[in-house]
């Protein structure tokens, strides 16, 4: 398909008249942005974003798989049309929730969103949000603001002295945008998802997804525990408004197959790295989440054990020894799940099953780090 | 490299940073534990160091031993932080396994990235306890660390040493000076 005339024919089609504030506006792409002169402010941050794209390049927190990360740059292209060859798409091994661009087309996502989207048009949702506030230049805005010093020590008290040196980039990230500009990104961001033929519904989804999941913190305040909370405000609200834009753009699919398919190898890894956050009630809310499925999935099962094991609360082990038992039922469950319900066995002096849960572990993983540990757990529980 | 500077001086600037001279030989860790050095090493004192005591051969924004004696049942092994830091607190029931990760979830309440490399049981002066060997990718400046510890729970409480540095020539510099600081851990009944 004519990918060009596409993209134009879709813009003013799919919001004229049905009614609601931003008909009035229709949006047309921008033509591909020029670098700027390095002598004007904004060449000044093009360069400051340069300098940062150059250290993710090199941070060993960079995922490098080749599959993965054209997968997810094939997605961004889609949604950015003839603005592809600017989107440098970049996966950092962060598990939380975040993706933003940078002026100078540099697109950092979070393999932490990666974990969280149920599919490709929810990935597509938040990255089309984000291409809406580079094609707007919002950013540009958005780092005049990092020279002030108070927006700076905000985020310093928000996110601690190490994670704002650690990355220039999601400090300038950190910065709210106006109410305007986020409405706006939200409506391009619907735009782009349905001229790329997906389904704008999965943008209020995954928003809404994510709310749960903060909400269930003890302390229940989405905007002091996300990055993408800090900057981007109300989320209710903006449920209400992607779902109204979804109500205007029917169709289009969601790529669940495929985004199975393609996250399916990095699953377990991330899920590891979700459990050592710490964070116990979000972690059970996601888990729940993710593991309702219409498929059994040993992996959500257990994790969600694991998560249940180390907190440890009243009634906790009996769920996560459930979990674990259920992902065994599955099959193709990870070996630490035989660990984890071992050395549950073990506290509980229930000698047998212990040590039949540990020897299995260690067939499964010959090599573990720990196995030196768990034989000696073994010969503990005797013969 | 900058940013470690850049962390030098902001703890300089924080005040009362202070360094002494630890000298070789046996050495009195709080009231049960005793270690042997087998070369001096710079006691580092400042605020936020937390319960351990913090010592290092190439200043602690490069390597850093940490020594715990006697941490008890409810004790965080860190400085405690208002907010919404997770806290890590020791109980005196964990078993080894549980130890390491507590340790873990330590060194990672600043988004670092760590890896158990290995775990086995370690006997100290015939007290039970274990080693874990790790690797860590620091997250404020990326730089790459491997880091070992030895620990025990005597009495309800914990006693460990734990040591990171750089893998590039540090660690390999001063690890056998580390692992004999381990074996000669002794800890009073
Ligand atoms: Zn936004």
């Amino acid at each position: 398909m004519n990918r060009r005339r596409f993209l134009a024919g879709g813009a003013c089609c799919a919001l004229a008249g049905h009614g609601f504030a931003f008909a009035q506006e229709p949006w047309q792409a921008p033509p591909r942005l020029a670098k700027p002169d390095l002598a004007t402010e904004e060449g000044g941050l093009w360069a400051m974003m340069d300098r940062e794209e150059r250290n993710i390049r090199r941070s060993p927190f960079l995922i490098r798989d080749r599959r993965l990360h054209d997968y997810v740059q094939d997605i961004a292209c889609r949604l950015a049309g003839d603005h592809c060859p600017d989107v440098r798409v970049h996966i950092v091994n962060t598990p939380l929730f975040n993706a933003n661009m940078a002026p100078n087309g540099m697109m950092q996502v979070w393999s932490g969103l990666l974990l969280r989207a149920e599919n490709e048009a929810q990935l597509a949702a938040v990255l089309g949000h984000e291409i809406g506030h580079y094609l707007e230049k919002h950013s540009l805005e958005r780092l005049r603001d990092v020279k002030s010093a108070s927006a700076l020590a905000q985020v310093m008290g928000l996110f601690g002295i190490a994670g704002a040196f650690g990355q220039l980039a999601v400090i300038a990230g950190m910065l709210s945008y106006s109410r305007d500009q986020e409405r706006k990104a939200d409506l391009i961001g619907s735009m782009l998802m349905h001229r790329a033929g997906y389904d704008p519904a999965e943008a209020a989804k995954i928003w809404n997804n994510l709310l749960l999941e903060l909400k269930a913190r003890p302390d229940g305040s989405p905007s002091a525990n996300s990055p993408m909370f800090a900057t981007h405000p109300s989320p209710e609200e903006r449920s209400e408004t992607l779902s109204k834009l979804a109500a205007g753009m029917p169709g289009g699919r969601t790529g669940a197959e495929t985004w199975e398919e393609k996250i399916r190898p990095f699953r377990n890894e991330w899920l590891k790295e979700e459990i050592k956050r710490g964070q116990h009630e979000e972690s059970i809310a996601l888990l729940t989440r993710m593991g309702a499925g219409s498929t059994p999935n040993s992996e959500y099962r257990y994790a969600r054990g694991e998560v249940y094991r180390l907190r440890a609360k009243a009634g906790d082990l009996d769920l996560a020894v459930a979990d674990f038992q259920a992902a065994a039922a599955i099959g193709g469950e990870p070996p630490e799940t035989h660990r984890a319900l071992g050395l549950i066995y073990r506290s509980r002096r229930q000698i047998s099953e212990a040590k039949a849960s540990l020897r299995r572990y260690l067939e499964l993983m010959p090599s573990a780090p720990d196995q030196a540990m768990i034989k000696s757990y073994i010969e503990e529980l005797g013969s | 490299m900058k940013k470690l500077l850049i962390l030098c001086v902001v703890l300089l600037l924080s005040g009362c940073v202070s360094v002494a001279k630890v000298e070789t030989g046996p050495r009195a860790i709080g009231e049960r534990l005793t270690v042997t050095l087998d070369g001096a090493w710079n006691h580092v004192d400042a605020p936020g160091v937390g319960p351990g005591q913090l010592w290092t051969m190439e200043g602690s924004p490069v390597d850093q031993l940490r020594l715990y004696s006697g941490i008890k049942e409810g004790q965080a092994l860190h400085a405690e932080q208002g907010g919404q830091q997770k806290s890590f607190t020791f109980r005196s029931n964990m078993q080894p396994d549980e130890i390491a990760s507590l340790f873990e979830g330590m060194l990672t309440r600043d988004g670092s990235r760590y890896k158990l490399e290995k775990l086995e049981p370690m006997s100290f002066n015939g007290q039970p306890g274990f080693r874990f060997d790790y690797s860590l990718v620091r997250k404020v400046d990326n730089v790459h660390l491997s880091g070992v510890g030895f620990a025990a729970v005597s009495r309800n409480e914990l006693f460990a040493v734990v040591y990171m540095a750089p893998r590039l020539v540090f660690y390999p510099r001063y690890i056998a000076r580390v692992e004999h600081i381990g074996k000669s851990m002794s800890i009073k009944p």
